[in-house]
């Protein structure tokens, strides 16, 4: 019972502060840091949403430079002597004269116990409203197109309506939109095929040209004079103000008019559309909230940037071929938009990648446009699904204010007390590249800094940071009461979409263990966090290495994990146990292994850099299901109930529910495919038939409810094509010769092949 | 199609003993529209033209055999003589042949077969540049021309529905206009990106002005508004015609270039490298020659591709004429100046949309060849005009305008045997109504071996016209004014002492002051003197070198009789006039002109009233003196001092009839339709005072050309060197 009371103390660490860590308690030296295998690490939700107010409107009380960590619950202060303590450097600061009555009875909120995370709301106002920025593929057959104009015109109904918006439109050519001109339609036009400089984008669009005579007819009342003559105004106006124009611009647009043979694909310049995009924010609004949204409804054909040729017997680049070093674009392309996401994620600015298309569009290659600058990517067959349309909403979201549920040119800072040292992160973000006594010497993921650059964030925009234990010795005990504490101080200062900037700080101690073995580490290890970080660091090292080496990398890992957690007698497997908060694990793994996230072949190259920029952005809730995705089995008079993951779960009178995060499958066993054929639940008297179908649907929708992007929702019956869905994620533990994947074996043997592998893992592990 | 020489010597030996040049003066246009100088039409698609020549069938072939042949009087082939000449197949009846025009008319025009043609006849297309950078919206440019080119829509040629119009809008970057037949709103791409030409959509650039009529117009209604904001100061007219050229070049027609600036970005970006202290000396002449070779180059692109360019200029400082004026030279088409225009003086505004509307509103021909055909013995050797020579005696035009006229220099290879010669001037082309035509002028002189018959026939209008030709030719091939200058005083006196030499024995005395010339080459002398001190050769630094350039393009492209005006002008007396001038005549009803006089200085008196006239320019010089009488009756104003200077419009003075007849002078001196000659050209009207602005003053007083000036001989002065030479 102890493990359950853990994990409802973690969860509730997890509502308040937005952390989990892998394990709780820290080792008190380096070389019992060592020994974990599985890194100290803090799956951070720096946005989470609280249930209580936590926004203060006040500045924060910051230590002296270069520590300039916030005061926190776990500060000395000394009100006598009106000093704090700083817990991370140890120096000494004098608190603020408003803060001379402070005492026990009136501690200030970020002094407080239950307020380890504050968000301050701090008197700097954004430079600008957030900025939108569409770029929009139109190379689309005209209902898609439709669509999509039709999604992008509803958006500006959901936008504040001082949000500054803008559009670029692209296909043999890209096009500017001045929606700030109003004696008719008017666009700047780039060539698709020339790599053009920052500069001579904005030479182009003027925006370095001396000035366009404010017009008078333009001023709004209210408006800030630079603003007015800042002039990219003539591109990215207020939604209140263009509305008129952006919805007729939108109205407007039309296939791209080049022609395209029959054997050809339409010439689409999204690299020059792109780059025309970020060049046109980063003049004028560097580091000022912004999103860049491109609709993809296509690869890139034309200009730098181009991921397949334009003749179609040319087929675009599968995994095998980038295996095979078979690929003729890929490493220039990737280069080309590298750099440009560097340069967008330098300037603060978001790019979301929105693929409304049945073939690739190249998001492997485009990537970390929205990897390095905290962007969605949405993965749809067309903009004319539910599934783009209603993730294409979601975005916009709203909080109670009324506020867009989303952070801007967001930065992340990590201090560390002097036992722990900062190695990485890992999640959608950039370094920043500062040194501090808290970055550590070794690396994961993205280290050597304290501080990342994260431009896009929501409430659920989770990063993965690792840590190091420094200490050499033992921990040398005070004459102290209690053990000591390890502390992690997270500041994360961002441009609220309210157009304040906004510092959330949050502040977590941890326990240093005891003397060499102390058995408090073992128990404070949460498995699945454990499972959740590992998984990224896998995907971090699958992106550079080979998959094989991955995959032995994981092997290696739990093995190692095993062996030094696991009690078990030499040369006898079946002598093999693990503590209750490990024995999850080592299914983790094996799913993981099996996973699309390291199995690549099953899906395109597309596909894999959309499900791990994912896994990269999610909690661990949401993660593990990534992970192992769950089944839920539904039968007559029975509540639902989880099932193993397994093939036996496959029963004709079941019904199975399964979630993998991207998919949401309805699996109707042999019986209720034939009777729901019949239709039975349309008649009088199969009332609970009826119930029972409904059943999962009703769950299926409450998962799809809150689920970001939607998952795609299949609805499938035994034998069906659509039910290998299904099949590619169980175990198969009923295969044997001669049974198909169709037939049901009531009587299969139920092992779990984990279980088996692992067996094998200790059997090589003790020889 | 005139000729300098009238009656052809035989031999090479016998014109070259003449020193007179063989030339011809073509003009086969002889007004802007096809209604006001029909010319016979054979329609029946029956062109009979000689097997070897090549030339075509004339008034002056023999018939042989019966009628069943004709002998060619070019090469003296015979041919057969198409059965159609006498039998209309399709009325199945006898048709009479002497009825044909072509065995009637010396000028006449045929309807093409399908073989005349290499592609479908293309439609009319006109696209418009129109400059909007900051000083070309500040002086009025931009509103102007669009206004002009919006209530010119009807006047366009497009009989046949197929006319299509463009617009691409400069300044350091390209505005293309995209317009439909379903859509009243232009659609405004800009491109800026000038490196490379490109088009930021396959089509609806260049569309019919029929089916998008009201998408024209709101654009043209819309340009001013759309760019009255501008600061931009940059042209990039090169790159924008480079793109234009790009969009046109798949049909052929003609790019129109409005623009009041120098092109300084992009393309054929030009310097401004006028220095005044240049002028006047050696190296004036180098300014007078193409800047970047870029404007040759290109020429010859668009020639090739059925491209035509007219340049309309109008800035307000150094804009390199020189340089942009090749597009027109090399393509058929013209450059119009305009130096220092305003849309604020009406004057300017009324000159400009005047003749910008009748430039567009005429018949030109598109796709066209000139070839010149001649009796054996004679050749085609150098060809002067605005067109591009394309092979040895073919000249191409893109498009083939009514208002200019050509010079065909011809040698006498062998000796002419017979006792006339022909030559035969087919300009091949397409009406701007899609049809294919060859308009064919034939022309026949006697031949002679006597010099006093050469002399005698000698035409001096077609000589100055030709040594006209002959002295831009010098100055633009890098010859220098100098030298242009001295090779036409040196011609001259050449003439001169050939005649005194062969023609006269030596004798001295006679009409010229003691010069004798031949009575109808005495012009040549007063012509030549003014030639040399035309604004387009003097010997001066006061000229800027764009004035001269442009006067340059007009020497080279006016068609003779507005030429001889032009070098010359008239002068008339208006104080003074007999009564009946100024009047329509009682018969004809046209409009009297008093006499012309002498341009000296000589003739003005102080209380005088005069027009001098060159065609470009008219100048009212009131003397300093005119008594109030005479002011308030032409300028309905008490007294001289209250009359305004300067460019202006004659106001009408009620109940004055010297008012009316003033006005009816100055008018009827600028109708050219009275001279057949095509012309588009409104003079701009200067009142000058004898007791005003002296710059004005001096101005008018260039165009009195037997006054001595400005470093340049008066006539006296000139006769005196003249006889000095001749006798020497
Ligand atoms: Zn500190
Ligand atoms: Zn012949």
């Amino acid at each position: 019972m102890e493990l359950e009371h853990l994990k409802d103390q973690w969860s509730l660490i997890e509502d308040t502060d937005g952390v989990r860590l892998s394990w709780n308690v820290i080792p008190s030296s380096r070389l019992e840091a060592s020994r974990l295998v599985v890194p100290i690490g803090v799956l951070y939700t720096p946005l989470k949403e609280k249930t209580e107010n936590s926004v203060v409107q006040y500045e924060p009380v910051a230590c002296k430079a270069p520590c300039r960590a916030v005061l926190n619950p776990y500060c000395t202060v000394d009100v006598r002597a009106k000093l704090w303590i700083c817990p991370f450097c140890l120096q000494r600061n004098a608190l603020p004269p408003h803060y001379k009555d402070i005492g026990p009875s009136s501690w200030p909120l970020e002094l407080s116990p239950g307020f380890s995370t504050i968000e301050y709301k701090l008197a700097r106002p954004a430079p600008a409203p957030p900025i939108f920025l569409f770029v929009v593929d139109t190379c689309q057959e005209e209902d898609s197109l439709k669509a999509l104009k039709d999604s992008l015109i509803m958006s500006l109904s959901l936008l504040p309506s001082t949000t500054l918006v803008g559009l670029i439109t692209y296909g043999t050519m890209a096009q500017v939109h001045e929606l700030g001109y109003t004696e008719c339609a008017k666009s700047y036009v780039f060539r698709g095929n020339k790599d053009y400089t920052a500069k001579q984008v904005q030479e182009m669009l003027g925006l370095l040209a001396p000035g366009v005579r404010p017009q008078g007819a333009l001023v709004m009342p209210g408006q800030h004079p630079q603003q007015r003559m800042n002039p990219s105004s003539r591109f990215l106006l207020p939604v209140q103000q263009c509305e008129i124009e952006l919805t007729n611009a939108l109205e407007q647009l039309q296939k791209d008019p080049w022609p395209v043979a029959n054997d050809k694909r339409p010439l689409r310049c999204t690299g020059v559309a792109m780059s025309v995009a970020v060049g046109l924010l980063e003049t004028s609004f560097q580091n000022t909230g912004a999103r860049i949204m491109l609709f993809a409804g296509g690869p890139s054909t034309e200009g730098p940037g181009l991921v397949v040729g334009p003749e179609l017997r040319e087929p675009i680049r599968s995994h095998h071929d980038i295996e095979r070093d078979n690929i003729k674009y890929y490493k220039k392309a990737v280069k080309f938009y590298d750099t440009l996401a560097k340069r967008t994620a330098n300037n603060g600015h978001i790019i979301d990648i929105f693929a409304g298309c049945l073939d690739q569009v190249g998001l492997l290659e485009m990537k970390s446009l929205a990897n390095s600058t905290g962007g969605h990517m949405i993965l749809t067959d067309s903009f004319t699904s539910s599934m783009f349309r209603q993730s294409f909403v979601k975005i916009f979201d709203k909080d109670a204010q009324d506020n867009l549920l989303m952070g801007f040119n967001a930065s992340l800072e990590v201090l560390t007390t002097k036992e722990l040292k900062v190695t990485g992160l890992i999640g959608h973000a950039i370094s920043m590249n500062k040194k501090s006594t808290s970055v550590g010497e070794t690396e994961c993921g993205i280290g050597n800094t304290c501080s990342w650059k994260m431009c896009g964030i929501t409430p659920t925009t989770s990063v993965a940071t690792y840590f190091e234990v420094t200490t050499q010795a033992g921990p040398v005990q005070h004459q102290q009461q209690g053990p000591q504490k390890a502390l992690i101080q997270f500041l994360t200062y961002y441009q609220h979409s309210s157009g304040q900037f906004h510092l959330r700080v949050t502040t977590i101690g941890r326990d240093l263990s005891g003397p060499a073995g102390d058995p408090s580490i073992a128990h404070s290890f949460d498995q699945e966090t454990a499972a959740v970080l590992m998984a990224r660091i896998a995907v971090f090292k699958a992106e550079v290495d080979d998959g094989p080496d991955v995959l032995r990398w994981v092997d290696r890992m739990l093995i190692r994990l095993c062996s030094r957690f696991a009690d078990y007698r030499k040369d006898d497997p079946s002598s093999f146990r693990l503590e209750k908060n490990f024995t999850l694990y080592p299914q983790f793994m094996f799913h993981l292994r099996r996973s699309q996230f390291l199995q690549v072949f099953n899906n395109s190259p597309d596909e894999t850099a959309f499900y791990r920029h994912v896994l990269n952005r999610e909690d661990v809730g949401n993660s593990l299901i990534m992970i192992q995705p769950t089944l839920d089995s539904y039968t007559f008079d029975q509540p639902s109930r989880p099932v193993l993951l397994d093939s036996t779960s496959i029963q004709p009178n079941h019904i199975l529910l399964l979630d993998t995060f991207f998919h949401i499958l309805i699996f109707h066993g042999e019986t209720i495919a034939e009777w729901r054929k019949i239709g039975y639940q349309d008649q009088e008297g199969y009332e609970n038939f009826k119930e029972l179908l409904e059943a999962p649907k009703e769950d299926a929708r409450e998962l799809i409810g809150d689920r970001f992007p939607l998952p795609r929702f299949i609805v499938c019956d035994a034998g069906g094509s659509q039910a290998r869905f299904l099949l590619s994620k169980l175990n198969p533990s009923t295969t044997h010769q001669g049974t198909t994947w169709g037939g049901v074996p009531q009587n299969a043997q139920t092992i779990f092949t984990d279980d088996v592998s692992l067996q094998t893992f200790m059997e090589h592990l003790m020889k | 199609m005139r000729s300098t020489i009238n009656a052809v010597p035989t031999t090479n030996s016998l014109l070259k003993k003449s020193k007179l040049p063989f030339a011809l003066i073509i003009q086969p246009y002889t007004s802007l529209h096809d209604e006001e100088s029909p010319v016979p039409l054979v329609s029946d698609t029956v062109i009979s033209r000689c097997r070897r020549c090549r030339s075509y069938i004339n008034p002056y072939v023999t018939f042989l055999d019966h009628g069943h042949r004709w002998r060619c009087n070019m090469c003296n082939l015979t041919n057969d003589v198409p059965q159609a000449f006498d039998w209309d197949n399709a009325q199945g009846k006898q048709v009479d042949r002497w009825q044909r025009p072509e065995l009637n008319y010396s000028v006449v025009e045929f309807i093409a077969p399908q073989e005349y043609m290499v592609r479908p006849p293309q439609p009319l297309v006109y696209l418009f540049l129109l400059d909007v950078s900051f000083a070309a919206v500040q002086s009025g440019l931009l509103a102007t021309s669009a206004r002009t080119i919006l209530e010119s829509l009807d006047r366009i040629p497009n009989a046949d529905k197929r006319t299509r119009l463009g617009f691409i809008c400069v300044d350091s970057a390209l505005h293309y206009f995209c317009m439909t037949s379903d859509s009243l709103e232009p659609n405004m791409l800009v491109v800026s990106d000038l490196e490379e030409p490109f088009l930021p959509i396959p089509g609806d650039l260049l569309v019919p002005l029929d089916e998008c009529r009201e998408a024209i117009e709101n654009l043209l209604g819309k340009l001013q508004d759309m760019f009255h904001n501008t600061q931009n100061g940059g042209n990039c007219m090169g790159s924008a015609l480079k793109s234009a050229h790009k969009l046109i070049s798949p049909i052929g027609g003609k790019i129109v270039v409005l623009t009041a600036s120098l092109p300084t970005l992009g393309a054929g970006k030009l310097e401004l490298r006028e220095d005044k202290k240049l002028l006047g000396t050696s190296k004036e002449s180098g300014l007078l020659q193409t800047a970047n070779s870029f404007y040759k180059s290109f020429a010859v692109e668009c020639s090739k591709s059925q491209v035509s360019v007219d340049m309309f200029l109008f800035s307000a400082s150094y804009q390199d004429v020189a340089s942009l004026s090749n597009l027109p030279r090399y393509t058929g088409g013209q450059t119009y100046f305009y130096p220092g225009w305003s849309a604020a003086r009406s004057e300017d505004a009324f000159k400009f949309a005047k003749e910008f509307s009748d430039h567009l509103s005429a018949e030109i021909a598109l796709e066209a060849v000139m070839r010149v055909r001649a009796t054996t013995g004679l050749r085609m050797s150098t060809f002067y005009g605005n067109f591009f020579n394309r092979s040895s005696d073919l000249c191409a035009f893109p498009a083939f305008p009514r208002d200019q006229g050509y010079v065909v220099e011809v040698a006498i290879d062998e000796a002419l045997g017979k006792s006339f010669v022909c030559m035969q001037t087919a300009v091949l082309h397409t009406t701007c109504n899609g049809e294919r035509r060859i308009r064919v002028m034939t022309l026949a002189l006697p031949t002679t071996q006597n010099l006093a018959d050469v002399y005698a026939g000698a035409d001096q209008v077609a000589i100055t016209t030709f040594f006209s030709h002959k002295a831009v030719e010098k100055v633009l091939s890098g010859g220098g004014l100098d030298a242009a200058r001295d090779a036409l005083q040196s011609k001259l006196i050449e003439l001169m002492v050939t005649y005194r030499k062969e023609l006269t024995g030596g004798a001295v005395g006679g009409g010229l002051g003691g010069l004798q010339f031949s009575s109808n080459l005495r012009g040549l002398v007063v012509l030549f003197l003014a030639l040399i001190k035309h604004v387009g050769l003097r010997k001066t630094a006061q000229i800027p070198t764009d004035l001269r350039s442009a006067a340059l393009c007009l020497l080279s492209t006016l068609p003779a009789t507005l030429l001889i005006q032009y070098i010359h002008p008239r002068f008339y007396s208006l104080h003074d006039m007999p009564e009946y001038c100024g009047l329509p005549h009682p018969e004809t009803g046209e409009i009297v002109l008093p006499q012309p006089i002498n341009l000296s200085s000589e003739r003005l008196l102080l209380h005088g009233l005069y027009l001098i006239d060159d065609g470009q320019t008219q100048f009212l010089w009131v003397g300093g003196q005119a008594v109030p009488a005479l002011i308030q009756d032409v300028f309905g104003v008490p007294g001289i001092e209250h009359v305004k200077v300067g460019k202006t419009t004659m106001r009408v003075v009620e109940e004055s009839q010297m008012n009316e007849r003033v006005r009816n002078v100055i008018e009827k001196s600028r109708d050219k339709r009275g001279r057949n000659v095509g012309s588009v050209v409104v003079p701009n009207l200067y009142v000058v005072r004898g007791d005003g602005e002296p710059s004005l003053r001096m101005w008018a007083g260039t165009m009195l050309i037997e006054d001595r000036s400005d470093g340049g001989l008066s006539m006296q002065q000139w006769l005196g060197m003249l006889r000095e030479k001749v006798s020497a």
